[in-house]
């Protein structure tokens, strides 16, 4: 268990910048994720926090000790890839005791501790089989496997539930989360699925072009963003952003407003638009309207709301709900 | 018309084959089988008399069981010269594909003019006689293992970029050491082309006649082609153990091949998609 320090990291590869200057403190025990569009440097900070990309200037404490140079084996944590990287030529038993049999523990340590695991996870019928043998959810418990029997203070996860379908992507959710309420370890997370994100943080650290744009609890994000980058990388449908004129209007540079945050109605309200497209989601409608002086506006209602396209309906947002940014841009 | 035009083709195809592989084999198996003045016709017919267990007996016994001898010479060079190819093929595969590095593109000139250039017998002969290691069948596995070399480290090397680098990543993590990322995750998964490398050049140096010709001269040294000579002389030749002699010595490599076939594509074939 450990408190991760992250000061003024930077990345450079040649002469493109790619990290600039990250400071950051997870706590011990946190769930922190990572979130970001692609390219934004998530990965590469996840890399140099496990010492498998080095640091072009700063800092990296773990526990309280500087590890900014040390081995990734020497920093107390462990990794699971997006790609599970399990050793093909070894069994389930193989893979998850590779890191204790590399470090020459006696064979029935790690013959005890990979059946404690194996049961933890439930895979202990599987043990003796390949990773080929294996469906891609089972292969994500044997890579956190893996990482659970080094013991380590800080757990790094790179994109994990990516490559998985979306059924199994939200038991697997559950999963970790539970994993973590059972290890209670230093856990971080990149993802960049803001589901993810938001479903399972205790922090989540929003990036944007090698920058944090934000830090903050999942809630904190979705209803206080810093910058209209937040606003709009954090909630689905995404948020209704507008600059110029129209935020104008409004007394500021960037107007927001989220789409369960309209309201909508067939006679009066602040904005009179035409219906363009419906998405019937079951429990919630996805209404695309086309706004006079606004131009596209997104709007989830209740799903029996009845509507058609070419209506003419009335917008209005929700008292207080309105988000007024005086700088950035529409990303 | 399309199907009769594919077994056309196909029948073609077959009888060149036969022609081409089968025939000439069926022609050694037939004058190994015949007796010495039989077989001085050199004519593609039936022994009039069969004698294949007398010609068999007289190759193996000929100058005081030479061919055993060979066998023997010739074993622990393919052994340990392929044995050190795929351990340094694959090591050198490893680090040109793995570790980028501004020395990679005059190591990987080198592997080229390995590949290109052909060897100079003489120089070669000093060099040895310099190292002491002419006439010994060190300098025979080092001589092969040099002539091998490049070509299984291009084998190697558009092998190794097909696995994940992931896969060392979680090793490093795991803990361990360059050497054993190479010896405990990298190399056992090389097992298609090894096998690959190991059936090509060992065929390769099994079968090969004019290096230990060169470099491996003297009564003790014999390899099984060099024995061959036993039965040929400037005034008469005995064909029929020179013939029974050839299948003996095709037969190990043949047997080789034959297992090991699938694998040989399968190896030469990954990789070379993505690379």
């Amino acid at each position: 268990m450990a408190r991760v320090v992250l000061e003024n990291i930077c990345k450079s590869f040649g002469s493109v910048d790619i990290m600039k200057g990250i400071s950051l403190t997870v706590e011990d025990g946190e769930f922190c994720v990572f979130v970001g569009p692609s390219g934004c440097g998530k990965s590469t900070l996840l890399r140099m926090i496990s010492g498998l990309e080095t640091v072009s200037s700063g800092r990296i404490l773990i526990d309280g000790e500087d590890v900014t140079y040390a081995e990734p084996s020497r920093r107390g944590i462990a990794m699971v890839f997006q790609s599970y990287a399990l050793y093909p030529h070894l069994t389930v038993r193989e893979n998850i005791g590779f890191g204790l049999s590399l470090a020459r523990r006696p064979k029935a340590e790690i013959e005890e501790r990979v059946g404690k695991i194996a049961e933890t996870l439930q895979l202990s019928h599987l043990l003796d089989r390949k990773p080929k043998a294996l469906s891609g959810g089972q292969r994500q418990r044997v890579a956190i496997g893996r990482a659970i029997i080094r013991d380590p203070k800080v757990f790094l996860f790179d994109e994990p539930l990516s490559n998985l379908d979306a059924a199994l992507r939200s038991q697997m959710r559950v999963e970790l989360t539970d994993l973590h309420a059972k290890l209670k370890a230093t856990m971080i997370y990149v993802t960049h699925d803001q589901v993810e994100a938001m479903t399972m943080a205790d922090k989540i650290v929003v990036l944007n072009g090698g920058r944090i744009e934000q830090v903050g609890a999942p809630m904190t994000l979705y209803n206080e963003p810093a910058s209209p980058f937040v606003a709009g990388f954090i909630g689905s449908p995404k948020m209704n952003l507008y600059d110029g004129d129209a935020a104008a209007r409004e007394g500021c540079m960037v107007y927001g407003i989220r789409p369960e945050h309209i309201s909508l109605s067939a006679t009066d309200g602040k904005w009179r638009g035409t219906v363009r497209h419906i998405e019937r989601l079951g429990a919630d409608l996805i209404a695309h309207l086309t706004v006079d002086g606004l131009g596209d506006l997104v709007a989830r209602c209740p799903g029996d709301t009845p509507m058609v396209i070419g209506e003419t309906l009335f917008a209005s947002p929700v008292a207080g709900k309105e988000h007024k940014f005086e700088r950035g841009a529409i990303g | 018309m399309n199907s009769r035009r594919q077994l056309f083709t196909g029948l073609a195809a077959l009888a060149a084959t036969i022609v081409i592989f089968v025939l000439p084999f069926l022609f050694i198996f037939l004058t190994a089988a015949k007796t010495k003045q039989d077989a001085s016709l050199l004519t593609f017919t039936l022994p009039q008399q069969w004698q294949l267990w007398q010609n068999f007996m007289d190759v193996v016994s000929a100058r005081d069981y030479m061919l055993l001898l060979a066998y023997f010479n010739s074993t622990v060079i393919t052994v340990a010269a392929v044995a050190l190819l795929v351990l340094f093929g694959a090591m050198v595969g490893y680090v040109l594909q793995r570790r980028p590095s501004r020395w990679n593109t005059l190591i990987f000139a080198c592997v080229m003019i390995g590949l290109m250039v052909p060897p100079a017998v003489v120089p070669t002969i000093w060099v040895l006689q310099w190292l002491d290691l002419f006439k010994t069948r060190t300098g025979m596995v080092l001589i092969q293992i040099a002539y091998g070399l490049a070509f299984a480290v291009l084998l190697f090397r558009s092998f190794i970029a097909t696995i994940p680098r992931d896969l060392d990543e979680a090793a490093i993590i795991d803990g361990a050491k360059p050497w054993q990322i190479f010896f405990r995750v990298i190399l056992p998964l090389l097992k298609p082309v090894t096998v690959t490398v190991i059936v090509v050049q060992s065929i390769a140096i099994f079968n090969d006649f004019t290096n230990p010709l060169y470099y491996l001269p003297g009564r003790e040294n014999v390899t099984v082609q060099l024995t061959l000579y036993n039965f040929q002389s400037q005034f008469g030749t005995e064909f029929n153990l020179l013939f029974m002699n050839i299948l003996l010595v095709t037969i190990p490599p043949l047997i080789v091949f034959i297992f090991f076939n699938r694998q040989i594509v399968a190896g030469m074939t990954a990789g070379a998609v993505k690379g």
